[in-house]
């Protein structure tokens, strides 16, 4: 299905649809550009980022569709996506495609990228549970399961290492990642400690200010 | 009521899970498996394992508990209640990102918060490995392997999680 090419302004922040009403009156009209998908084509590729990509691995599914091959972001664009859903909660991943959707259609855009991303998985996730809930209990596959609970421990260490490895940079972090195991060896809930740790972070934590000499 | 419930504990979850979806795993463990009783400890960890073999987010796993609390209208609740509060986040912040970016108190809250993240995750592994792999050498012995290859060799985590399927299974049968 083509896509009707929108015209399209170049500023130093990028590049925008050309407003239907008031336009900048120093702003020239550039060649057609091929952002602004439709709803249906970004559902499309979102489909298929969902159903290719497994975990972090959907970022890079995503930017391949939607920098490398469509264009409809920069990579400039697409990268501070990516910084954004790294400083909110929720799925890196996730994040990332409700960025590009909300960026290029809005809040109809950021809907239909969500829900489109997630039906493959919520889909094959709604198989395995009804499987698993009826076959799990079957002997033979009680080592399957076994094993899948190894490997989900090397999982949590293997991210645990990871993350700790970009985020535990001064003794002041050292410190608090103790306190955190310690209040969680206390049964404090979860949610608790990583909310306190974020104020305490917030409060005493922040980066200095550049000095210019 | 329980819909009502599934929906408040997994946006609460989708609300905290900073540094990606695998910080889910020790709320989800707190909240469905200590306090509500949802899931057992077992189930809750192949649910985990569920998710990682099944394509797209990691957080998928809340399908598995909202179907096991309340059938397909739970397993669609809990699955768009998690995925909301980033959805909303994202979606109002896109606009303000320059200014987040800036912003030292934000860079400051995330230097608190992820190495929270990563002693709630040793803690998790702490209370999976407990519960299993702690009377079983062999089990330990693969859960060892399987890290070295995540870590040493960068190996992806779909292909660990069916090898290790894999091994349990030959292991269960020898």
């Amino acid at each position: 299905m083509p896509e009707t090419a929108a015209r399209c302004w170049i500023s130093s922040q990028g590049r925008f649809p050309m407003p239907d009403r008031d336009i900048a009156p120093d702003i020239v009209p550039e060649t057609p550009c091929p952002s602004r998908p439709s709803l249906p084509a970004l559902a499309q590729v979102m489909l298929k980022v969902g159903a290719t990509g497994f975990g972090m691995g959907m970022v890079g599914v995503l930017q391949q569709e939607a920098v490398t091959r469509r264009a409809w972001l920069s990579q400039q664009e697409f990268a501070d996506g990516l910084a954004l859903a790294n400083l909110l909660p929720g799925p890196i991943a996730v994040d990332a495609a409700v960025y590009v959707g909300y960026k290029l259609r809005g809040w109809a855009g950021a809907t239909v990228c969500l829900l489109a991303l997630l039906i493959p998985a919520f889909v094959i996730m709604l198989g395995l549970t009804i499987g698993y809930l009826h076959y799990g209990q079957v002997p033979r596959l009680h080592g399957v399961f076994r094993g899948l609970n190894a490997a989900v421990v090397a999982l949590v260490l293997a991210v645990a290492y990871r993350l700790g490895k970009s985020s535990l940079k001064s003794t002041a972090q050292g410190v608090l990642a103790a306190g955190a195991l310690g209040a969680a060896l206390l049964h404090i809930s979860p949610v608790t400690v990583v909310l306190a740790c974020g104020i305490i972070g917030a409060l005493l934590l922040t980066p200095q200010p550049k000095v210019v000499p | 009521m329980n819909l009502l419930r599934l929906f408040l504990v997994f946006a609460k979850i989708g609300a905290v899970v900073f540094g990606g979806g695998f910080v889910m795993i020790p709320f989800i463990q707190r909240e469905v498996v200590q306090h509500y009783g949802w899931l057992t400890q077992q189930q809750f960890v192949d649910a985990i394992a569920l998710g990682q073999i099944t394509p797209g987010p990691i957080l998928i796993s809340a399908t598995f508990v909202g179907y096991k609390v309340q059938g397909l209208t739970g397993a669609v609740v809990a699955t768009l209640a998690v995925f909301l509060p980033s959805f909303l986040m994202t979606a109002l912040a896109a606009r303000q990102l320059a200014r987040l970016r800036r912003n030292p108190r934000v860079a400051g809250f995330l230097r608190g918060v992820l190495p929270a993240v990563v002693a709630m995750l040793l803690m998790a592994a702490i209370t999976i490995g407990r519960s299993t792999l702690w009377f079983d050498w062999r089990l330990l012995l693969l859960a060892c392997a399987a890290l070295l290859l995540l870590v040493r060799f960068k190996v992806d985590a779909v292909y660990v999680v069916i090898g290790a399927g894999a091994a349990g299974f030959l292991l269960e049968r020898g």
